[in-house]
């Protein structure tokens, strides 16, 4: 007896034979069941969407319209906005490390290198998971705290294709095209610094962007696009569908969704560039 | 003799932890039945078992002389039973993404072959039949008070056309004369299209007043049941407590 022997009980030391703790196990079982109801959510939602894309219910439409401005256009300021600030932080930081080697000229090929790849796809996932993951767990946590979740599933309707698959259209088509503003802002703060701070010409610029740009660059940053916009989706809708029908767990499934969406999408970003460089072939 | 709209045996659930158990109950068309029980009796989990949202672990439901199991049905077979049951929840809960009026054509647009115009013709009608004026077809849930949402859901719950109606607390929140009217309209429509009526409610006042049949709910299970005047003479040691309590009879 513990309180008896005045012993504090040792904490589990993982020893061999031993049975695992049960906050281990759960904590397994907890992750498990999210992968599989995540996955579940996907494939649902993607059947929808590809339903919608053939379906002429106006009532379907309007929600993938309004879905269209609030979670893509919305956005705009805020992806123009970042998008010129982190083109002129890119090239004052690049300049800066490399005038210690006499190279600043390269500055400029550094961004034709990061920014359709790079910088573009995923700064707009980063932001689009900062504004729309917690606007899309929000809404429908606080929609199952109403009991409006019941409410359609009582209707006979599916959650998923009324709630989640309209945003799930409305940003596969809006991060792309976020990604491609967001390359174009990145290269014209990236012309500014270079042109009004490092005085480099215009015509260097251009010289040294062509040089560094590949149409590929371009095309892989927006199929990542795509993916990280289905993530966004899936994981923001799976944590607000799958909240507890209270009020407090609307604030958690919001936290829970944007923590989840951001490691998700780097831990995407980090696979495919893995898959490139030891794939270079595919590169 | 007329077939029952709901006809429900031997529920006992949710599957995961069971808080109803054995819950049987009977409802004529065109009757009002209601489930009276103190609150965390079990009347709500009871209701959403009805309409499919928890599984059981046995028992079956029969609507209109269809019958369906009330655990492990796939989602094509609960969604056919979904349309033959409407339910108003305690607190509308109407879509608030949705315009009012869109509310009540979702289900039209989904369950039949309704254009866009015919559904909002006939939302508009019923819209009407539950006593409200002509909406704004840009009014949102949110813009209306807690009496007009309440009906906006009754004429959601009511545009399939279902031959039983679920209401749980229907007159919660409602002064006396608000209770009144929608009470009136509920009666109206009753007669009009004769659905069997299910009220779930604690208050025992208004159950007595309404009821056709009664069934008393007590730690999730039917402990009496019978018309109003017959609960009034049960020697039930709990129906007692909870008409004493409440001071109906």
């Amino acid at each position: 007896m513990t309180a008896v022997s005045g012993e504090t009980p040792r904490p589990y030391a993982g020893a061999a034979g031993s049975a695992p703790p049960a906050r281990t196990s759960g904590l397994i079982a907890a992750t498990s069941g999210r992968f599989i109801s995540r996955g579940r959510l996907a494939i649902s939602a993607s059947y929808w969407v590809a339903w919608l894309s053939f379906s002429r219910r106006t009532a379907i439409g309007t929600g993938i319209q309004r879905e269209f401005e609030g979670l893509g256009l919305g956005a705009l300021r805020l992806v123009c906005a970042a998008s010129l600030l982190v083109g002129l932080i890119a090239i004052f930081q690049i300049a800066y490390q490399l005038s210690a080697y006499g190279a600043e000229m390269m500055s400029v090929r550094a961004i034709g290198w990061f920014t359709a790849r790079e910088l573009g796809p995923v700064g707009v996932a980063l932001m689009i998971v900062a504004r729309s993951a917690a606007g899309i767990a929000g809404e429908l946590a606080s929609m199952r705290a109403n009991g409006e979740i019941d409410a359609l599933r009582a209707m006979g309707l599916d959650p998923v294709k009324y709630l989640v698959a309209p945003k799930l259209a409305a940003l596969l088509v809006a991060v792309p095209a976020l990604t491609i503003l967001s390359d174009a802002l990145i290269t014209f703060g990236g012309w500014l610094g270079s042109t009004f701070i490092l005085k480099f010409s215009t015509s260097f610029f251009l010289d040294q962007y062509r040089v560094a740009f590949e149409l590929r660059d371009l095309v892989i940053g927006l199929a990542k696009s795509i993916l990280f916009a289905f993530l966004i989706v899936i994981v923001a809708a799976d944590e607000g569908l799958n909240a507890e029908s209270r009020v407090a767990a609307i604030g958690e499934a919001t936290t829970r969704a944007v923590v989840y969406a951001v490691i998700g999408v780097l831990g995407v970003d980090t696979v495919v560039n893995a898959i490139f460089y030891f794939i270079p072939v595919l590169a | 003799m007329k077939r029952p709209a709901l006809d429900v045996n031997g529920l006992t659930g949710p599957a995961a932890a069971p808080a109803v158990f054995d819950v049987s109950l009977s409802v004529a068309p065109g009757c009002t039945t209601i489930v009276l029980g103190p609150i965390h009796s079990g009347k709500t989990l009871v209701l959403r078992h009805l309409v499919g949202l928890e599984e059981a672990l046995h028992g079956t439901i029969t609507v209109d002389g269809e019958s369906f199991s009330a655990c492990g049905e796939t989602e094509a077979v609960l969604r056919r039973m979904r349309t033959r049951v409407g339910v108003v929840f305690q607190g509308a809960a109407l879509i608030t993404r949705l315009s009012a009026l869109e509310n009540v054509e979702l289900p039209l647009l989904e369950h039949t072959n309704a254009t866009a115009a015919e559904a909002r013709d006939a939302a508009g009608a019923l819209l009407r039949d539950v006593g409200l004026a002509p909406l704004d077809p840009a009014v949102t849930p949110s813009q209306l008070d807690r009496a007009v949402q309440r009906r906006v859901a009754l004429a959601r719950a009511l545009a399939l056309r279902p031959p039983v109606l679920l209401l749980d607390e229907p007159t919660q929140g409602f002064d006396p004369h608000a209770a009144a009217q929608l009470d009136e309209t509920l009666a109206r429509l009753q007669d009009a299209n004769g659905f069997g009526l299910v009220i779930f409610s604690h208050d025992v006042r208004y159950a007595f007043g309404r009821a056709d049949q009664l069934y008393v709910i007590a730690d999730g299970a039917i402990i009496e049941h019978g018309p109003p005047d017959a609960i009034r003479e049960s020697d039930n040691e709990v129906v007692h407590r909870l008409l004493n309590r409440r001071g109906a009879a």
